[in-house]
């Protein structure tokens, strides 16, 4: 998996640790597509506050809003998604709302193990068939793998039915080659460890799943060269007290050094983990780009991914 | 007011916040910082990516309290135990304690239902983590009990965990599904009346072989349900009890810090106790421009005799651009704090601890972090 496959995916799945970056990536890429000419889905799942609005800086709803020419933003909140399923598949409108105000229906349905991931998933197959691309704004890690693992758990339970025959298609789409995950990581250790165990367990929960693309952000570039770098070791000897203005000075430089060796050692360790090298985002501004407003940093990540992809057709 | 006197005082402290802002490095923070000044701490993670073990040094723990050995911390007066929470051993755990007899025991460890479920529906996290919660609090084994709460989409999810499972098992659903369990039976009855267009519904929907593995699963829970709903009501007086606290845990960023005045709101609303907020992985400088040139200058150039003639140079000019970066963040997070004040109520505050050079996973590290949140909170602009 590179940008330029993940560009031509008609489902893309956006997860990685809490924190990472996955709303900005998941915007950019939606932006980037939308820009393109193509009819554009951006979804998150079953948010009490949707995330989505500050980079799109609208506020998404069940029903998809505008968020720009052919950009559409949507969340999808579970009990809705359940009214739309029910009313889909059970043919008279009467009975499907006799089943949802029964007052034993209701907890029924809310107890009923793998009702909700399935009917969310039963969604976003919707609007792959309603959109040229829909992008998801994936739960954390954990909660990724319990959504992604329902339904191969509903298959094995459910003999009959349609909630079977709507896992079984879920579980297709995942396994198509146009249906792309992206695990977004920073240059962290604990984050790289998640990103690597988080892709061991979906390898586990969801059998024949694609190789992720790996997007590593807020990457730190090598910039010191192993003389400067030696010479900041000997800085830092002599300033020891960081508290000085000449040792806090020592200490940004330190900082910046810092963080470009994690970047290098969280390039390395992902490649090994994953046997393809990550995509690296540079780390934008002083607050990852927030302070120039979210919009602005979805555009220049869009503006990176479509760099990295001319890069990658003339490599 | 400083962290230490909740640490000495408190027999729980729960840990909340959006992901990936450092609430499990945190919560071992406070334990060990308790177990320093002499009490019995535990801390108890819910994290499947086993972050805690890594932040004590340890390979692997299942559900079993771990002490772990602070020998060479000499100041440690207390104990420090760890837990990583096993949903699917915590959930066992608790059917058979609930079971009347070992055959009804039997019967629900091995229905088809339970077994394909416990380990991997959304929510179930946040269930098991109250549920050893209650177990490890009220066995009063502890002197204080750190909980790190599992991430969380919606940021209520937790404070709301334990009323999921009361509902899952709530009574209406329970007798419509078991007054009449006769294996024969059960779609008898439920063929008959108003619940027959539903029942036909359900079963045409789930298919009527899982809606009798659902009945079965539900029937093999019928005496549980008063065990259940007395953990969850305990839980529930757990969460307003004054010797509880909250704490929201955030990094300087604007969704995570955005979710921590939301939070403290709803502690509020909901008359919990929330101490403050910590925000991690603060950079913080004296606030001055430092110009390089005459601050290291001749440092510089007296250490870089055998290097080629422009590191120097170039290295200070590193420097001063590295240094400018930092001061602008700097400042944006401050900002980005004071931010949290119209959400702050009388006695809460807010401690920052800076961003460490490298991963914290040794207790070294820990004990650091456990320092400054033990240091005065930061005055947060504007605050009345």
């Amino acid at each position: 998996m590179n940008v330029t496959h993940l560009l031509q995916s008609r489902l893309l799945l956006v997860t990685g640790k809490g924190g990472t970056g996955k709303t900005t990536l998941s915007a950019a890429l939606a932006r980037l597509l939308a820009d393109r000419g193509k009819r554009v889905c951006i979804v998150e799942i079953d948010s009490y506050r949707p995330a989505l609005t500050a980079p799109l800086g609208v506020v998404p709803g069940y029903h998809p809003v505008s968020a720009g020419p052919r950009l559409d933003a949507c969340n999808i909140v579970w009990r809705d998604a359940l009214m739309e399923w029910l009313a889909d598949t059970v043919p008279a409108e009467r009975v499907v709302r006799a089943l949802l105000t029964n007052k034993v229906v209701q907890p029924f349905l809310e107890a009923t193990p793998g009702l909700r991931e399935t009917v969310v998933l039963s969604k976003v197959l919707k609007l792959v068939d309603a959109y040229d691309v829909v992008v998801v704004d994936m739960p954390a890690s954990g909660h990724t793998i319990s959504l992604l693992g329902v339904p191969r758990v509903a298959v094995s339970l459910m003999r009959t039915g349609p909630i079977r025959e709507r896992a079984l298609a879920i579980l297709d789409r995942l396994h198509r080659p146009d249906t792309a995950l992206v695990i977004v990581a920073l240059p962290e250790e604990m984050v790289v460890n998640e990103a690597v165990e988080l892709w061991e367990r979906l390898q586990k929960e969801v059998p024949g799943l694609r190789a992720p693309l790996v997007a590593l952000n807020r990457a730190a570039p090598p910039s010191l060269s192993a003389d400067e770098t030696a010479l900041l070791a000997r800085l830092a000897a002599a300033t020891p007290d960081t508290a000085t203005p000449a040792g806090e000075l020592v200490l940004a430089g330190r900082w910046e050094a810092g963080l470009e060796a994690s970047t290098a050692d969280a390039l390395a360790r992902l490649e090994a983990a994953f046997g393809a090298p990550p995509v690296s985002f540079a780390r934008l501004g002083a607050l990852g780009g927030f302070e120039g407003g979210p919009g602005r940093i979805v555009q220049q990540l869009a503006a990176a991914l479509a760099r990295q992809e001319l890069a990658e057709r003339s490599a | 007011m400083s962290l230490a006197p909740l640490l000495q005082s408190k027999s729980l402290i729960i840990c909340v916040g959006s992901g990936g802002v450092g609430k499990t490095t945190t919560a071992a923070a406070l334990a060990l910082r308790a177990a320093v000044l002499g009490r019995k701490a535990l801390v108890l993670t819910i994290d499947p990516a086993r972050r805690l073990a890594n932040s004590l040094g340890l390979k692997r723990f299942g559900n079993d309290e771990t002490r772990i050995d602070l020998s060479h911390l000499p100041d440690a007066k207390g104990e420090l135990w760890a837990m990583m929470l096993d949903q699917q051993k915590t959930f066992d755990d608790l059917i058979s304690r609930l079971s009347p007899d070992e055959s009804r025991r039997q019967g629900i460890l091995n229905n088809k239902v339970y077994r394909a479920t416990a380990d991997n529906i959304s929510g179930s996290q946040d269930y098991m983590a109250t549920e050893k919660l209650y177990d490890v609090v009220l066995s009063r084994r502890y002197d204080l009990v750190v909980l790190d709460t599992p991430p969380v989409k919606n940021a209520l999810d937790f404070l709301e965990a334990p009323g999921r499972l009361a509902r899952f098992l709530d009574q209406r659903v329970m007798k419509w599904f078991l007054e009449p369990y006769d294996e024969s039976r059960v779609f008898g009855r439920l063929l008959m009346g108003t619940s027959a267009v539903v029942f036909r519904l359900l079963g045409f929907v789930f298919g009527k072989e899982f809606l009798t593995d659902l009945s079965e699963y539900f029937h093999q829970f019928r005496d549980l349900y008063d065990g259940f709903r007395e953990r969850h009501e305990a839980v529930l007086k757990l969460f307003h009890s004054p010797a509880t606290a909250f704490l929201v845990v955030g990094a300087p960023n604007e969704p995570s810090l955005e979710v921590a005045g939301f939070f403290l709101d709803e502690l509020h609303q909901r008359g919990m106790g929330g101490a403050g907020v910590v925000v991690n992985q603060r950079h913080r400088v004296s606030g001055a421009p430092l110009d390089p040139k005459v601050l290291l200058g001749e440092a510089a150039a007296g250490a870089a005799a055998d290097l080629p003639p422009p590191t120097a140079a170039r290295l200070l000019a590193r420097l001063g651009a590295a240094h400018r970066r930092l001061r602008e963040l700097s400042a944006a997070e401050s900002i980005l704090v004071d931010g949290l004040r119209p959400h702050l109520r009388p006695g809460q505050s807010v401690w920052s601890v800076p961003r460490f050079e490298a991963d914290v996973h040794d207790l070294a590290a820990l004990d650091r972090i456990g320092a400054f949140l033990c240091a005065p909170p930061e005055r947060v602009i504007g605050r009345g």
